[in-house]
C-alpha cells in the first residue's frame, strides 16, 4: 500500500466532514437551548436539499444565492416548528423524542408525496478535479468544504459576538440565571431551534448537487452527526469540528483495509471507546 | 391552541383524502382480489411504488375490458397493496393479512431480498401463487413450488452479458463489480464473478457498500487502486448507481462501465450526468421510449408516464408483465385454482411486453419458475438508452 | 408518585390480560387475527421490559438488540447444534443477559443523553455484526432461514397458529406477572426513586448503579426470551429486524401508552398494532398520519394515554382557575 493512497484515504475522508459537522452544531446547538434531541433534524437537511434542487436547478438561481435561500427557508420552517410543537418540550427528552420521530415521519412522508420518490438530479455548480503530487481532489467539493467552513466560522462569530447569539449562549449554560437577568428565554428557544434547523438546511443545500436529493437523504447524515457530538461533546463547537475530522478519518482510512459495508461500524465503535474514557466527549465540558 | 387545531384538521383532511381514493367496485361481476407487497416508504419506496403502479396499470385496462373471464364467470380486478417497509418480520404480517384476511390466492409483486423469505413462509403452506422481483438463488426451488421470481436475475443475464462483453469489447480484461450489501448485491457479485471466472476476465474487484451510502470516494479509491478495465456498477440501483459513476469519472475513471442488474437508466443518467453516464453497458434495462420496443411497450411507457409523471423502469415493466401473464395463465386454466393455474403457467410460452416468455431456470434452481425472457443490452449515448444488442438466455434458445 | 402501590389491582389486571389473551381463540381462529395478537403479546414482553428500564430513566436503544441476541442465539443452537427449542428457551435468554452485563456496565457510566446514544451506537454495532460479519454462521445480509418452529413438548406439537398464540401467551402473562410483582417491591420502589432523583437516592444509601444495571440485565433478559420465539414463530431472521426502526417503534409503543405505570406500554402496544395494521393499505401515507398522531398525543396528552383522565382533570381545573402545571415524562438528566 502506497503513501499515495493512505494520504488520498484521508482526503477522502475529510472531504465532506465540515458539511457533517455542520449538521451536527445545528443538533447540538439545539440540545444545548431546549434539552432536546430533535430526531427530524436530517428532514430539515433534507429540506434544504430540495429548496436547492427547485431554486438552483430548476429554477435556475445563482448557486450561493440558492444557498442564503436554503438556510433562510429552512431557519424559518425550524422556528415554526418551534413555536408550534417544540416549545413547551423543553427538557422533557422522551417526550421531545416522540414527537420528532412524528415530525420526521410527517416530513418524509410529506416530501415522498411533494416532490416523488425517485431521487432527483441537482447539477454540480462546479466541475473538475484538481491533482496536486498525485492526489485527485475535486472542485466541487473544495468549494463544498470551504463553504462549510466559512458558516462555522460565522456562527462561531455569532455566538461570540452578537446579542441574540450572547443570549443563546447564556440560556444553553443556565436557562434559570439567564431568564434573572432579562434574557427573553422564549424567543431564544425558537432563535435557537431556527438556527440549528438551518445549518441542517445549509448543509442540505451544499450537498444537494453531491449527492442528489430524495425524501430519505435526512437518515445518514443525522447518524453521522450524532456520533461526531458524542465523540467531540455535545455544546462544543470545536469538539464538533474535532470529531467531525476524527470520523472522516477513520472511516476514509478504513475503508481501505475493510469492507465499506463493515465500516460503518468503527463510527460506533468509536462512540463507545471515547465515551468510556471521556464520558462527556474529547472536548466536553462539565 | 388554534395553531394545534390547525394540525388536527389538517390531519383530518389527509385521513379524508385516502379514505375517499378506494372506490366500491361494480356489484353484479364477481371479484377477483390480488396482492401487492413492497416497501412504499422509506429509502426502497420506489421499487414498490413501481410494483404498485406496473400492476395497478393491468388491473386497469382489464377493468375497463370488461374484466377478466375465466371460464363462464367474469372477474372484476381488485388490488390490496400492503407496506412492509423493507422489514422481514413486516413483511411476513402484510403476508398474512393478504392471505388470512383478503382471502388472497396471488401475490404479484414484491421486492427486497429479505422479505422474500418472510413471505414465502406464508404463501408456500397455503399454496398461494406469489411472483417478486427479488434476487437471491434462495427464493426460487423445488421446495417453494408456488414461487416465481417475474424478472431476469444476474444468473441470467450475467454469462450472456460478458461474453458479449468479450466478443465486442475485447480489450476489456479486468473487471471490477460493485453492489450494496444486501441479498441482490451479494447474489448479482457472485454472478458477475462466476461469469467472469468462466469467461477467463480477471476480476479485479469484488466490493459492497453498505445501502444509503452518498460518498463512494472511500470504496472507490481502493478500488481504482486495483485499475480495473471496466466498472460494473452491478446490483447498485439507479440513484446509488448514478453517484459511484459520478465519482468515478471525477477520481478520473474513463473505462467502459457496465450495470448488470440495472433498473432504471433514465435516473441513471439524471444522477450521474451525461457525461459520466456515456457508454454504460446493460443487459436488465428496458427503455420504454427505445425505436426497438414493440409498440405496446411504448404505450405502456407513455401511459405510465402520463399517470404518475415518472418515467417506468424495468421493475414496472416486470410486474405489469407477471401480472399478464398470471392472468392469462388463469384463463388458460379456466379456473382460479392455483394448482391448475400452475399447471398452465408452465405448459407453454407467453406473448408479453418482453416479447416471447417461458418459465425456466431448473438448471440453476432446480425448478421452472423462473420468467425468461430475450436480454437487450443497451447503452447509453448522449443521455439515451440505445438499445444495440438481443441475446437469448440459454433456456429461451430450446 | 400519586399512583396507589397496592399489588391488589394490578394483579387483577394481569388476570384480565390472561383472561381476555384464552378468550381470543374462542371469538375467533382466523390465522390473520392470531398472528397479530401473537405479535402483539410478543411486542407486549418487549415494551414491558423496556419499561421496567425507562422507569430508572433510561432509554435504552439496545433493547431490540437483546432481542436479537436471543434470536440469532436459538435458531444457531437449534440449527447448528441441535439444541430442543424448550432448551434454547433458556438458553437464548441466558446469552442475552449475560452479554448485557459487560454492555449495561459500559453503557449505565453515562446518563441523560450520552446513554441514549450509547445504547444506539451498541446496537448499530450489533446489528452491523449481525450483517456483515461471520456471514457462514449469520446469513448475513441474506438473513437466517429455515429455522424450525417449537418441537414437541408433553405431546403437545407447536407447528399451528393456535398453539404458537398460547405459547407466547403463557410466556406473556408469565412476564407480566413478574414484572408487576417487581414493581411494586421494594425494588421497583426504588427504581421510581432513582427516575426521579439520582443524586437523593444515592445519598440515601441505594447503590443506583447496581440498580440500574440489574434492571438493564433483566430487561435484556426478556427481550432474549422474546427475541427466542420470534425467531421459531417467524422462522426468518434479518438483522434490520433489530434495527433502529422496530427499536422506535417499540419506544413508540410505550410512551404513547405512558410510562407512568405498568399499563401504559399494554396500552399503547395494542392500540398501536391495531391502528398499524388497519392503516397498512395507506401506503406512505400511514406513518404520515401516525407522525400527526404521535405530535397530537404528546401535545395534548404528555403524559401517555393511561394518564389522560387525569391530565383531562387537570386541565380542565387548568381552564378554570389556577393549577399546578403538568408534568412531563422528563427523565432526570
Amino acid at each position: 500500500m502506497s503513501i499515495d493512497l493512505l494520504v488520498q484515504a484521508l482526503l477522502n475522508g475529510f472531504g465532506l466532514a465540515m458539511v457533517y459537522v455542520l449538521v451536527a452544531l445545528g443538533l447540538t446547538l439545539i440540545f444545548s437551548i431546549l434539552e432536546i434531541i430533535n430526531f427530524a433534524h436530517g428532514e430539515f437537511y433534507m429540506l434544504g436539499g430540495y429548496v436547492t434542487y427547485y431554486a438552483y436547478a430548476l429554477f435556475g438561481l445563482n448557486y450561493f444565492a440558492t444557498l442564503g435561500l436554503a438556510i433562510l427557508t429552512v431557519g424559518l420552517a425550524g422556528v415554526v416548528a418551534e413555536r408550534l410543537i417544540f416549545h413547551d418540550l423543553r427538557g422533557k427528552a422522551l417526550n421531545a423524542f416522540i414527537v420528532s420521530l412524528g415530525l420526521l415521519w410527517v416530513m418524509q412522508a410529506g416530501a415522498q408525496l411533494a416532490f416523488g420518490v425517485l431521487d432527483k438530479p441537482v447539477p454540480s455548480a462546479f466541475s473538475g478535479i484538481v491533482r496536486v503530487l498525485g492526489l485527485v481532489i475535486s472542485v466541487e467539493r473544495l468549494v463544498v468544504t470551504l463553504s462549510a467552513i466559512v458558516l462555522i466560522v460565522a456562527l462561531y462569530l455569532f455566538l461570540r459576538l452578537s446579542r441574540p447569539g450572547r443570549a443563546m449562549r447564556a440560556v444553553a449554560q443556565d436557562a434559570d440565571a439567564a431568564a434573572l437577568q432579562g434574557v427573553n428565554i422564549e424567543a431564544v428557544a425558537a432563535l435557537g431551534f431556527g438556527v440549528g434547523c438551518a445549518l441542517a438546511g445549509g448543509a442540505g443545500g451544499l450537498l444537494a448537487p453531491v449527492f442528489a436529493v430524495s425524501p430519505a437523504m435526512g437518515a445518514l447524515p443525522v447518524v453521522k452527526a450524532f456520533i461526531i457530538i458524542i465523540v467531540g461533546g455535545m455544546g462544543s463547537l470545536p469538539g464538533a469540528v474535532l470529531g467531525g475530522l476524527l470520523l472522516g478519518g477513520v472511516e476514509g482510512l478504513g475503508a481501505l483495509f475493510m469492507g465499506s459495508a463493515a465500516v460503518n461500524i468503527l463510527g460506533f465503535l468509536m462512540v463507545i471507546a471515547v465515551l468510556l474514557v471521556r464520558p462527556r466527549g474529547l472536548v466536553g465540558g462539565a | 391552541m388554534r395553531i394545534r387545531g390547525g394540525i388536527a384538521a389538517v390531519v383530518m383532511m389527509a385521513l379524508a383524502a385516502t379514505a375517499g381514493t378506494t372506490t366500491p367496485g361494480a356489484a353484479q361481476d364477481k371479484t377477483l382480489t390480488i396482492g401487492v407487497l413492497g416497501p412504499l416508504s422509506g429509502g426502497a419506496a420506489s421499487y414498490g411504488v413501481e410494483l404498485v403502479r406496473g400492476a395497478e396499470m393491468r388491473a386497469e385496462e382489464i377493468n375497463k375490458g370488461g374484466g377478466l373471464k375465466v371460464g363462464s364467470d367474469v372477474y372484476r380486478i381488485k388490488l390490496v397493496s400492503y407496506d412492509h417497509k423493507a422489514l422481514a418480520a413486516d413483511a411476513a404480517t402484510a403476508a398474512n393479512k393478504l392471505v388470512f384476511q383478503d382471502k388472497v390466492k396471488y401475490i404479484i409483486g414484491n421486492a427486497v431480498g429479505a422479505t422474500c423469505n418472510a413471505v414465502q413462509t406464508v404463501t408456500e403452506p397455503e399454496k398461494v401463487l406469489f411472483s417478486f422481483v427479488c434476487w437471491g438463488t434462495s427464493n426460487l426451488g423445488p421446495d417453494k413450488p408456488h414461487s416465481f421470481r417475474a424478472m431476469l436475475s444476474q444468473w441470467e443475464v450475467a454469462e450472456p452479458f460478458y461474453r458479449w462483453v468479450k466478443e465486442k469489447h475485447p480489450q476489456v480484461k479486468r473487471v471490477a463489480a460493485i453492489s450494496p450489501n444486501d441479498t441482490s448485491g451479494k447474489d448479482t457479485n457472485t454472478a458477475v464473478v462466476k461469469a467472469l471466472k468462466g469467461l477467463g476476465f480477471e476480476v479485479a474487484a469484488d466490493e459492497y457498500y453498505e445501502r444509503g451510502t452518498k460518498d463512494f470516494y472511500p470504496i472507490l479509491t481502493k478500488i481504482l487502486a486495483t485499475k480495473p478495465d471496466m466498472l460494473d456498477v452491478a446490483a447498485a440501483p439507479p440513484g446509488e448507481a448514478g453517484l459511484i459513476l459520478k465519482q468515478a469519472r471525477e477520481l478520473g475513471f474513463k473505462g467502459p462501465k457496465g450495470w448488470t442488474a440495472g433498473v432504471n437508466p433514465v435516473t441513471l443518467v439524471s444522477i450521474a450526468g451525461k457525461e459520466a453516464a456515456e457508454g454504460v453497458w446493460s443487459p436488465a434495462n428496458i427503455n420504454v421510449k427505445s425505436d426497438f420496443v414493440s409498440a405496446t411497450v411504448r404505450r405502456f411507457g407513455e401511459e405510465y408516464e402520463k399517470r404518475y409523471k415518472e418515467v417506468p423502469g424495468v421493475i414496472a415493466v416486470a410486474n405489469y408483465a407477471a401480472f399478464d401473464v398470471f392472468t392469462k395463465a388463469m384463463q388458460d386454466a379456466r379456473s382460479l385454482d392455483t394448482d391448475k393455474v400452475l399447471a398452465a403457467l408452465t405448459q407453454k410460452p407467453f406473448d408479453t411486453v418482453w416479447g416471447r416468455l417461458v418459465l425456466g431456470g431448473k438448471e440453476t434452481y432446480g425448478i421452472d419458475r423462473q420468467f425468461l425472457y430475450p436480454v437487450v443490452i443497451s447503452e447509453i449515448r448522449d443521455g439515451k438508452v440505445v438499445d444495440i444488442a438481443q441475446v437469448l438466455p440459454a433456456a429461451l434458445k430450446k | 408518585m400519586e399512583l396507589s402501590r397496592s399489588a391488589g389491582v394490578p394483579s387483577a389486571g394481569v388476570a384480565l390480560i390472561a383472561l381476555a389473551a384464552a378468550a381470543l381463540p374462542l371469538v375467533t381462529r382466523d390465522s390473520y387475527y392470531l398472528d397479530v395478537a401473537t405479535t402483539i403479546l410478543m411486542n407486549l414482553t418487549l415494551t414491558m421490559s423496556f419499561r421496567l428500564q425507562v422507569s430508572t430513566g433510561q432509554i435504552n436503544m439496545a433493547h431490540i438488540s437483546f432481542m436479537g441476541i436471543g434470536a440469532y442465539a436459538s435458531a444457531l443452537l437449534v440449527t447448528r447444534v441441535g439444541l430442543s427449542f424448550w432448551a434454547t428457551l433458556w438458553i437464548g435468554p441466558l446469552v442475552a443477559a449475560a452479554l448485557a452485563v459487560p454492555i449495561g456496565s459500559v453503557a449505565l457510566r453515562v446518563s441523560g443523553p450520552y446513554y441514549f446514544l450509547i445504547t444506539f451506537a451498541f446496537s448499530e454495532v450489533v446489528r452491523l455484526f449481525f450483517n456483515n460479519f461471520f456471514e457462514g454462521l449469520f446469513g448475513g445480509p441474506s438473513g437466517l432461514v429455515g429455522i424450525p418452529k417449537p418441537d414437541r413438548l408433553l405431546g403437545l406439537a407447536f407447528d399451528g397458529k393456535l398453539e404458537l398464540y398460547g405459547l407466547m401467551a403463557v410466556l406473556c402473562v408469565g412476564v407480566a406477572l413478574a414484572l408487576v410483582r417487581l414493581d411494586h417491591s421494594r425494588f421497583g420502589l426504588t427504581a421510581g426513586a432513582i427516575r426521579q432523583a439520582d443524586l437523593l437516592a444515592e445519598t440515601l444509601g441505594v447503590n443506583v448503579f447496581r440498580y440500574k444495571l440489574t434492571t438493564f440485565v433483566l430487561g435484556s433478559f426478556i427481550a432474549g426470551l422474546a427475541g427466542v420465539f420470534f425467531a421459531h414463530f417467524r422462522r426468518v431472521l434479518h438483522s434490520s429486524d433489530f434495527g433502529l426502526e422496530p427499536m422506535v417503534l417499540l419506544v413508540v409503543f410505550t410512551v404513547i401508552g405512558g410510562t407512568g405505570s405498568v399499563w401504559g406500554p399494554v396500552v399503547g402496544t395494542i392500540l398501536m398494532t391495531i391502528a398499524s395494521e388497519l392503516l397498512r393499505e395507506l401506503h406512505h401515507y400511514e406513518i404520515l398520519v401516525f407522525g400527526a398522531v404521535l405530535i397530537l398525543t404528546m401535545l395534548f396528552a404528555p403524559e401517555g394515554l393511561v394518564a389522560l383522565p387525569g391530565t383531562a382533570r387537570r386541565l380542565l381545573r387548568r381552564l378554570r382557575g389556577r393549577a399546578p402545571a403538568a408534568a412531563g415524562v422528563g427523565l432526570a438528566p
